[in-house]
């Protein structure tokens, strides 16, 4: 191919490297010896031309590459999971939240048991104290009450009576002392009993157990046994859940 | 796409566990950043998504939302690899419950989920000067009552909040379960951190922190939330009404007060079944003796016995009024809240001058409105 025809091919064809082995210039005139310069300069403009696009496209194919292998990664992480194994994989899960919903509802209603039970001991105690501390103020009124009628017994006088009353002060410090002891062991008792209560509810949280020995027990979250019809029985919480669910009725309104 | 989203959504709880179930087949290493049982995770994802359609045309509302979630997802370990992962779920999930689902309809989705990722990745990129949780070390635990326990923390690094917002926190004992407490102190220099827990019957987090939890643990804080609206420049004085643990609000307002200023008297209220309940009393107490411009009431609504104020604690702060002058913050049960602020409101008290939280037992976050609820 001559280079006047290889320009005329440039907008068709591509620049091949058997066209740039083979290419011929016209000769010169007699006067200017050489090839014309004219079509060397056309043909090395169009050689740089190509280089251009050839680099051009080099880049272009180079991207394509990264984003094709980025697709193929992506795709062999990414297989669609079947339905099947959707549905295998949410009746697990399904199970697993009746079971953390189950064990917080027992552990619930067991602290709420053991809750009524401590709060109905400790009224019923200081009742009772109540009435101990009521029995030893009438007695003591009692004793002082007598006090006045010794001296009209007989003729020992006032040191006589001055020993008794002494007597009587020990006695009563005695018998407040009795008291105490008695109402400690009994409100020990109440606590432990509690502690018991409580420590069937959740067993983790007895003191005397190791504090991360049971944390491989089954999570629970509270807002599942919201699912689970509660015991009215149990305790307050529907109302405090009622109660709940209007604010945020309330706010979602007013916003 | 809406019509779509109601379909899905009217699948009930059949589209989150499908949407979950689909997500951990394709991402198994995902499954790890949830707790356990799921049946709540799953309420809260399509009341979400709900919430985002409710506001898709309004971008103004529903950009900083975004932004929020996005920030208070680095607490959860989430990473901006982990949101087409979510995308590709979504959709699998929304073209399964859909008879009609085509191209032109999952190109949409697709497009829709692509920007709401990106606001919320942008957001959490621009946070992450902030640490996405801070460790916080238990200083001191003390169990006050059988089931209210005080404890003090000291994050690591500086936790920066205001005296009235919430911290979520989690611990090792219940991974994976955020649960909202508020300070009850305004910062402090030395950062530590007072916290009141009260243990809720069957509360799995709650239990733990006051039965389980100790000195020496770690616990997990994520970023302060606003919360319980306090006004520090207001020069108005105050009247505090606090039920349960909603006392801790109260009192970081008590403390900042102290510490910051501007001078103002200020009531504070306490209302509590029994007198035992009373957990702080000795505290509150001191502070009341130390500062003169404070004074603190206790009203038992159930224990007959007890010399203290007889009554609820509405009804108690009502007696001690009027109180039309004060910027009022009331804290507490659901019922406690509503009874005194309506009680206030017939007493002449101007609505927008009483700021109330509700105390719920499971705190699990803010909705999409930023609000903590239930």
């Amino acid at each position: 191919m001559t280079a006047d025809e290889y320009g005329q091919a440039r907008a068709g064809r591509r620049l091949t490297p058997g066209d740039v082995r083979n290419v011929q210039f016209a000769r010169a005139t007699m006067l200017r010896p050489g090839y014309n310069d004219v079509e060397v300069d056309r043909f090395l403009d169009r050689m740089a031309e190509e280089l251009a696009q050839l680099h051009a496209e080099k880049a272009e194919l180079r991207d394509e590459v990264h984003v094709l292998r980025d697709q193929v990664a992506g795709a062999a992480a990414v297989e669609p999971p079947s339905d099947q194994a959707v549905r295998i994989l949410a009746t697990a899960q399904q199970t697993a939240d009746g079971y953390v919903a189950e064990a917080e509802d027992f552990s619930r209603q067991m602290t709420a048991d053991a809750r009524a039970q401590y709060e109905e001991q400790l009224r019923r105690a200081k009742e009772s104290a109540g009435e101990i501390i009521h029995a030893a103020q009438e007695a003591a009124a009692r004793m002082v009450g007598g006090a006045p009628a010794v001296p009209a017994e007989g003729g020992s006088g006032g040191e006589r009576t001055t020993q008794e009353l002494e007597d009587q002060v020990a006695y009563l410090k005695a018998f407040a002392q009795a008291c105490r002891v008695q109402l400690r062991a009994y409100l020990e008792a109440l606590l432990t009993d509690v502690e018991s209560e409580w420590g069937r509810a959740d067993p983790g949280s007895l003191p005397q157990a190791p504090i991360r020995a049971t944390s491989h027990r089954p999570e629970v979250s509270r807002n599942v046994a919201r699912e689970v019809p509660l015991d009215d029985s149990t305790s307050e919480r529907p109302a405090v859940a009622k109660g709940e669910g209007a604010e945020v009725a309330t706010r979602r309104r007013g916003s | 796409m809406r019509a779509s989203f109601a379909k899905a959504a009217a699948a009930g709880d059949e589209a989150p566990l499908y949407f979950y179930s689909h997500l951990f087949l394709s991402h198994p290493e995902a499954r790890k950043l949830f707790p356990v049982s799921m049946a709540h995770q799953r309420d809260r994802l399509f009341q979400a998504l709900g919430d985002v359609m409710e506001y898709v045309d309004d971008l103004d509302r529903l950009v900083p939302i975004l932004q929020e979630l996005g920030r208070d997802h680095r607490k959860f370990g989430t990473v901006a690899a982990h949101y087409p992962a979510v995308g590709a779920s979504l959709i699998a999930t929304l073209r399964h419950f859909d008879h009609q689902w085509n191209p032109a309809l999952e190109q949409s989705w697709a497009e829709a989920y692509g920007v709401v990722a990106q606001v919320m990745i942008e957001a959490a990129e621009a946070g992450a000067d902030q640490p996405p949780w801070w460790d916080a070390d238990v200083v001191t635990h003390e169990r006050r009552t059988i089931d209210t326990a005080v404890m003090w923390l000291r994050p690591r690094p500086e936790f920066p909040y205001r005296a009235g917002q919430s911290v979520s926190l989690e611990s090792d004992v219940r991974p994976k379960l955020w649960r909202y407490y508020s300070p009850a102190n305004a910062p402090r220099p030395d950062g530590l951190m007072e916290i009141h827990v009260r243990a809720y019957d069957g509360g799995p987090v709650s239990t733990a922190l006051v039965r389980r939890v100790g000195p020496g643990d770690v616990l997990r804080l994520g970023p302060p939330m606003g919360h319980i609206a306090f006004d520090p420049d207001s020069d108005r004085d105050l009247l505090l009404v606090a039920g349960g643990t909603g006392l801790a609000p109260l009192k970081a307002v008590v403390d900042h007060v102290a510490r910051y200023g501007p001078a103002r008297r200020v009531d504070l209220y306490v209302g509590s079944r029994t007198e035992e309940r009373i957990y702080d009393r000795v505290d509150l107490e001191r502070m009341a003796g130390e500062h003169p411009w404070l004074t603190v009431t206790f009203a038992v609504s159930g224990d007959d016995l007890s010399p203290l104020e007889q009554g609820d604690v509405g009804e108690v702060v009502v007696r001690h009024g009027p109180w039309s002058s004060r910027d009022v913050y009331v804290a507490g049960p659901a019922a406690m809240v509503e009874d005194t602020t309506t009680r206030l409101v017939k007493d002449g008290v101007r609505p927008e001058r009483i700021r109330s939280e509700v105390f719920a037992p499971s705190r699990l976050g803010p909705s999409l409105d930023g609000e903590v609820t239930e």
